[in-house]
C-alpha cells in the first residue's frame, strides 16, 4: 500500500524538478476553495546506497521543516509548514503567490528564460505591480536576513531566486504599511549556528549571487547591507569585520596539487 | 544558449601538426606524441608512462618523486618517440605541465622540456594540468559541452565551460578525494601498486556492511578531511578485525577492512554525484564527463550513470590510459593553444604549484 503522501503527489501537478527534489502544487483537501500547498518531494536517488539515501532524506526533510518553524517563531517571513513526511521525503509548505526577486531585478529574467533585449522595461512594470521601489525591496531583503540571523538560522543558499515578493492580492497586512512582504524560501541547505563566521559567509554567498546574476548591482547590495546593519544592531560590528575577511579569503581558494 | 551560436575559432590546420607532451606533476612521469590532421581529426601516436610506486603504508615524497622523474625522463621520452615513429626534428612544439602539482617533480619536467626545446630549437607550450585532462576527455569521448567532474589525487572540482574559461562551480574545501583514498589505503596497509584507489575498489567489492560516516556536501562544495578522520577511527573500534576474519563462530558483529573500503566508496562517491547533479541542474546541462585518476573507478562511473539516466542525460568517461595522468593530454591541450598562436617564451617557462583551472584563457573553444 502506497503511503498517503505519495497518493497526494499522484493527484498534484509537477511544477519543476531541481537537483534535490521535485516540486508539486497540491490540494490538501477536496475543498477547492482552500488555498493550494507546495509539495517538495525528495525522491529516492538510485545511485545512493539505500540506507544512506533514506537517512539523508529523513535528516534533510526534518532539518528543513525545523528551520522553517524556527524562523516563523522568530518572526521571519517564511512559508508555513503544512505537512512533514520525513520517511517518504515529502515536505508540504504554504503556497506563496508572487514573483522571485531574481525576476524583479534587471538581468534576472533573461538568465532564467533566455529572453533577451527587452527585459528592462518589463522589470520596471513588474515592480510597479507590487508598488514598491527597488530601494525598499533591497531594505526588505536586508531586514529579513537580519531577523533570520538573529534567530541563529543560517540559510546556506541565499540567492535572489530564493526570495519571493508576495503578490499584493494575496497579502493580508498585519502591522505593515507596505502592500507586500518578502518571503525567504528553500531552506534545504540551512543549519543552526550562532557563529559570526557562518553569518558572514551567508552574506558573502548572497553578495556573489547578486554580482553573478545582476550586473552592476553593487549599490543594490550596499542597501541590503545597510538595512541588515540597522536591524542587527550591536551584532553588526563583528559580522561586518568578518565579512571583510571572508571577501579577502574568497570561498574558492587556490588548491595545491 | 539558443540563438547565440559562436563559431569555433580554431581552424583546421594547413598541414599535420605534431606535439610532444611531458607530464610529471605527481608520481607519474608521462610522455606522448599527438598528431592533428588537416581535416580536424587527431591521432594518439604514443602514450608512455612510468609510475613511482612506494611501499604499502608510505606516500610519495616530493624529493623522491622528482628524483624518479629525472631518472626516467629520457628513457620514457625515447620510448615514446620510437613508438610514435617520429624524430624530435618532426615536432612542431614541446608541451609541458606548468602546474598545478608538486613543486619538485614539476621543476624536473620543466627542466627537461626547456633543454629539449633549446637542443632542437622547438617552441615551448606550458599547459595547465586540469585543462589537459578536460581537453583529452572531450577529445576521446566526443562530449560537446559537458559538466566536468575532475577527480584525482590532488584535485576535486566540478567544472563547466563558459565564455573562454573553464569555471569552477564546486570543489573540495580541504583535501582532494584521491588524497583521502590514498591516505586511507595507507592506514589499512593496502598496496600502492598499481594505485591505492584501485586496490580500495577491489577490496570494496567484498564489503557488505555500510558503516555510518559523515556526509559533507556544502552546496556545490564537498569536504573529505572529516570523513578520513572518521573512517580511521573505525580501525581502532573493538569490532574491527584487521584480517577480516571473525575470531569465533559467534563473532558476527564485526567490521572488516573490506567493509570500510565499501562504506568509504559509497559515501564519498555519492557526495560527488550529488554535487555534479546540482551543477547539472544549475546550468541545465545533460552531459557529464569524468576525468582524472579517480575517474577510472568503475563504481563512480556506475553511480554517475544512474544519476544521468534519471535526468535523461549521458555520462562520458575514459579508461586508465587517459584518466590517469599522462603525457598525451598535455600534448593535446598544448597543441590546441599552439594552433591558436600561443607559445611560452623560454624566459617565462616556469612552473607553479598553484595554477587554477579558471586562470586559463581558453581561446580555442566557441
Amino acid at each position: 500500500m502506497a503511503s498517503s503522501s505519495l497518493a497526494l503527489i499522484s493527484t498534484s501537478t509537477l511544477i519543476s524538478q531541481g537537483a534535490e527534489a521535485k516540486v508539486y502544487k497540491a490540494q490538501l483537501t477536496s475543498d477547492q476553495s482552500e488555498p493550494p500547498i507546495l509539495l517538495k518531494h525528495r525522491f529516492r536517488k538510485g545511485y545512493r546506497h539505500p540506507t544512506l539515501d533514506s537517512s539523508l532524506t529523513r535528516a534533510r526533510v526534518a532539518g528543513e521543516a525545523r528551520a522553517l518553524l524556527k524562523c516563523s517563531r522568530s518572526g521571519v517571513n517564511v512559508p508555513g509548514v503544512r505537512m512533514v513526511d520525513s520517511v517518504e521525503g515529502v515536505l508540504g509548505i504554504e503556497w506563496i503567490d508572487g514573483q522571485s526577486v531574481r525576476r524583479l531585478l534587471p538581468g534576472g529574467v533573461e538568465e532564467e528564460d533566455d529572453q533577451s533585449e527587452d527585459s528592462e522595461p518589463e522589470v520596471v512594470d513588474l515592480l510597479k505591480e507590487y508598488s514598491i521601489s527597488v530601494d525598499i525591496l533591497m531594505r526588505l531583503i536586508g531586514q529579513e536576513i537580519a531577523k533570520m540571523h538573529l534567530a541563529d538560522v543560517i540559510h546556506g543558499d541565499l540567492t535572489t531566486s530564493n526570495m519571493i515578493l508576495r503578490h499584493p492580492s494575496s497579502f493580508k497586512p498585519r502591522a505593515s504599511a507596505l502592500p507586500t512582504e518578502l518571503v525567504l524560501i528553500d531552506f534545504g541547505l540551512s543549519y543552526h549556528s550562532g557563529l559570526v563566521e557562518d553569518k558572514a559567509v551567508d552574506l558573502y554567498v548572497l553578495e556573489r549571487a547578486f554580482s553573478s546574476t545582476h550586473p552592476d548591482s553593487e549599490p543594490l547590495f550596499e542597501t541590503v547591507l545597510d538595512a541588515y546593519e540597522q536591524h542587527m544592531g550591536k551584532a553588526w560590528a563583528v559580522i561586518s569585520k568578518r565579512l571583510e575577511d571572508v571577501r579577502l579569503r574568497g570561498r574558492k581558494r587556490s588548491m595545491v596539487g | 544558449m539558443p540563438g547565440r551560436v559562436r563559431k569555433v575559432p580554431l581552424k583546421n590546420p594547413d598541414r599535420p601538426y605534431l606535439a610532444l607532451g611531458l607530464e610529471g606533476s605527481a608520481n607519474k612521469f608521462g610522455a606522448g606524441v599527438i598528431k592533428h590532421f588537416e581535416d580536424g581529426a587527431t591521432s594518439v601516436l604514443s602514450n608512455v608512462r612510468h609510475t613511482y610506486i612506494t611501499p604499502p603504508g608510505e606516500g610519495f615524497q616530493p624529493r623522491d618523486t622528482a628524483l624518479h622523474h629525472r631518472e626516467w625522463a629520457l628513457k620514457i621520452i625515447k620510448e615514446c618517440l620510437v613508438k610514435a615513429e617520429v624524430s624530435m626534428h618532426d615536432l612542431d612544439c614541446i608541451c609541458y605541465t606548468k602546474g598545478p602539482g608538486m613543486g619538485g617533480p614539476l621543476q624536473s619536467v620543466a627542466l627537461v622540456a626547456r633543454t629539449l626545446s633549446l637542443l632542437f630549437d622547438k617552441p615551448l607550450v606550458g599547459v595547465n594540468h586540469c585543462v589537459g585532462h578536460i581537453e583529452m576527455g572531450r577529445e576521446i569521448t566526443g562530449a560537446q559541452n559537458p559538466i566536468v567532474l575532475y577527480v584525482s589525487g590532488g584535485n576535486t572540482q566540478v567544472i563547466a565551460y563558459s565564455r573562454q574559461c573553464y569555471r569552477i562551480f564546486g570543489e573540495t574545501l580541504d583535501i582532494a578525494i584521491g588524497n583521502c583514498l590514498d591516505r586511507f589505503a595507507r592506514v589499512i596497509d593496502l598496496s600502492n601498486d598499481p594505485a591505492p584507489g584501485y586496490n580500495i575498489e577491489q577490496e570494496a567489492k567484498k564489503g557488505k556492511r555500510l558503516v555510518p560516516l559523515p556526509y559533507t556536501t556544502k552546496g556545490m562544495d564537498v569536504s573529505f578531511s572529516g570523513i578520513l578522520t572518521s573512517i580511521e577511527a573505525y580501525t581502532l573500534d573493538k569490532r574491527f578485525r584487521s584480517d577480516g576474519l571473525p575470531r569465533n563462530p559467534n563473532d558476527e558483529d564485526i567490521i572488516t577492512p573490506a567493509d570500510l573500503c565499501y562504506s568509504l566508496q559509497e559515501t564519498i562517491y555519492a557526495m560527488l554525484v550529488e554535487i555534479t547533479e546540482r551543477a547539472m541542474a544549475h546550468i541545465g546541462s545533460k552531459e557529464v564527463l569524468i576525468v582524472g585518476g579517480v575517474g577510472s573507478n568503475e563504481r563512480l562511473q556506475e553511480m554517475m550513470g544512474i544519476m544521468a539516466h534519471e535526468r535523461g542525460g549521458k555520462v562520458f568517461a575514459t579508461d586508465e590510459r587517459f584518466c590517469i595522468d599522462n603525457g598525451i593530454m598535455i600534448a593535446h591541450a598544448g597543441l590546441l593553444s599552439f594552433r591558436m598562436g600561443f607559445e611560452t617564451p623560454l624566459s617565462k617557462s616556469t612552473c607553479t604549484q598553484r595554477f587554477r583551472t579558471d586562470e586559463v584563457y581558453v581561446s580555442w573553444r566557441a
